[in-house]
């Protein structure tokens, strides 16, 4: 358990995000034939941050940053992030991907599938771990429902695995679609929260059709954000809340000042086409208000306090979950969660008990 | 007054900060030609190591660059390696920013020793340094 500086003894910080680095070469041991001769030749490959044709395909389209921008880090082994997480006293973290964070871009499907298989049970015997507080979020790729609900009842089981990771860059159709209800099922079926992330990458699918958009700094949002709520219509528009009532439903890596106007935006709609979603029974705030968000990026107002009263037109209090994203260049430190003037209790509910709630881990946490 | 000797003038390089510590707090002293400025290594967004940045330039576009990039103000921008905010090395603020300004020490050059004045600012000992990540 990490020495607490930030705030009380008694406070728990759960980071509901954080990146494993996963190259090809270290994954392949664990792919089937013939895929893991594919992930032995990537692994000669050259590569850039991030951007590996074939395995982590950005599509990046931009010069380098003439300043160099922020740092590229990467973590490469459970110690180093169990030393990173303690360095930000942080209790327990949700392992996520690096490079397959665009798992969802590839049509050749028995691949993706194999590259999910491959990640999981590279995750189940290399990084996920109770006694160091890291936890994993099964990759369940979109192009091979059944085998992802099969994933996530093979490592669902473990007690290590606390969610499922839903890849959003370059998903086609988007994750409200009906095509994925066995994964759904197999997420309900385990009592394991669906995970949306989101990455930043150019496709041509929406919305990250953004080619001719002239710098990040504005494609950013939209492949984060836009992407998000992109995938939350269509839920709501094929009724997955109602389908799936016990399924638990968050949103990673998209701040969350956004979630008001997508409650407000949709109901509005809902009360003058009722008629075009017949599976609610209630207006699609109800729902969007059982959903979870989480803090990275966590928006930085003039006024803290603007964040406070934010989450209280979403019932974000029960709902809002600290995330990092260690160790990405928009990682947030705890502290600028923790400097926001949430009341003690939300504060708490918002580091880290939500979080132990929602991914059934008990408390005490065991120590290495 | 408090003073930490920093070292020599030609001990302290261009483009090459020199790390001392008062207490918790660790400062940072650059070479500005042939000036010199103090920073402590804590930047005002989330507190991270911003004096082990990257001493770089920056791209502005304005009305007289015909609204194209240039490039300004080679090493006298310290860039955070956490989020990559930039700030002017002359004067420590936020460069574009809203206000936000690196906490700033004097310094003092005797007998061609560079010292820097950590008392005059009082800074907080109960605060702690700069957490420790790549």
């Amino acid at each position: 358990m990490a020495t607490k500086v930030l705030g009380r003894e008694d406070l728990v910080i759960v980071d509901c995000d954080v990146h494993v680095h996963d190259p090809p070469e270290a994954l392949a041991p664990f792919a089937d034939m013939p895929w893991r001769r594919s992930m032995e030749h990537l692994g000669g490959v050259k590569q850039r941050y991030l951007d590996i044709p074939g395995y982590s395909t950005s599509l990046n389209i931009d010069p380098p940053f003439p300043n160099d921008g922020p740092n590229a880090r990467h973590v490469t082994s459970a110690t180093q992030m169990r030393d990173e997480l303690d360095a930000m006293h942080i209790d327990i973290g949700v392992l996520f991907p690096d490079h397959l964070l665009r798992v969802a871009v590839f049509p050749q499907t028995d691949y993706a599938a194999a590259l999910g298989r491959a990640y999981n049970a590279w995750l189940a015997d290399t990084w996920v771990s109770r006694e160091r507080g890291l936890y994993g979020a099964v990759l369940a790729v979109p192009q091979d429902p059944e085998d992802a609900a099969d994933q996530i009842r093979k490592y669902g089981a473990m007690e290590e695995f606390v969610g499922v990771y839903l890849p959003v860059a370059g998903v086609r159709p988007l994750w409200g679609d009906r095509v994925y209800d066995p994964i759904y099922e197999a997420a309900a079926e385990m009592g394991l929260p669906v995970m949306l992330h989101s990455v930043g990458l150019i496709h041509p699918n929406f919305p990250f059709n953004v080619d001719h958009m002239t710098s990040r700094l504005i494609r950013h949002p939209i492949q984060h954000e836009f992407a998000l709520m992109a995938n939350l219509f269509t839920m709501i528009g094929s009724g997955l809340p109602v389908r799936f009532p016990d399924l638990d439903i968050v949103f990673t890596e998209g701040g969350i000042s956004w979630v008001p106007y997508v409650m407000w935006r949709l109901d509005k709609e809902f009360a003058e086409t009722p008629a075009d979603a017949p599976m609610l029974e209630r207006p699609p705030s109800t729902y969007i208000k059982q959903m979870y968000f989480c803090t990275q990026p966590i928006e930085e107002p003039d006024r803290p306090s603007d964040l406070a009263t934010m989450i209280d037109l979403f019932s974000g209090h029960d709902h809002v979950l600290y995330a990092s994203d260690w160790p990405h260049h928009d990682f947030d430190h705890p502290r600028a969660v923790m400097r926001v003037p949430f009341g003690a209790e939300v504060r708490r509910k918002i580091m880290g008990e939500t979080a132990l709630r929602l991914f059934g881990i008990s408390l005490p946490v065991p120590t290495a | 007054m408090a003073r930490v000797l920093v070292g020599s003038v030609d001990e302290i390089q261009e483009g090459t900060p020199v790390f001392v510590h008062s207490g918790v707090i660790e400062i940072a002293v650059f070479r500005l030609g042939d000036e010199f400025r103090a920073y402590r290594n804590r930047c005002p967004h989330q507190q991270g190591p911003v004096c082990h940045g990257t001493i770089t330039g920056t791209q502005l576009a304005t009305a007289s660059s015909g609204w194209k990039s240039e490039w300004v103000r080679e090493g006298r921008v310290l860039l955070c390696r956490w989020h990559g905010m930039e700030f002017d090395l002359e004067t420590g603020k936020r460069m574009r920013g809203r206000g936000e300004r690196l906490r700033s020490f004097p310094v003092s050059v005797s007998d061609d020793q560079v010292f820097v004045d950590v008392a005059s600012r009082s800074p907080n000992a109960r605060r702690r340094a700069a957490t420790p990540l790549p």
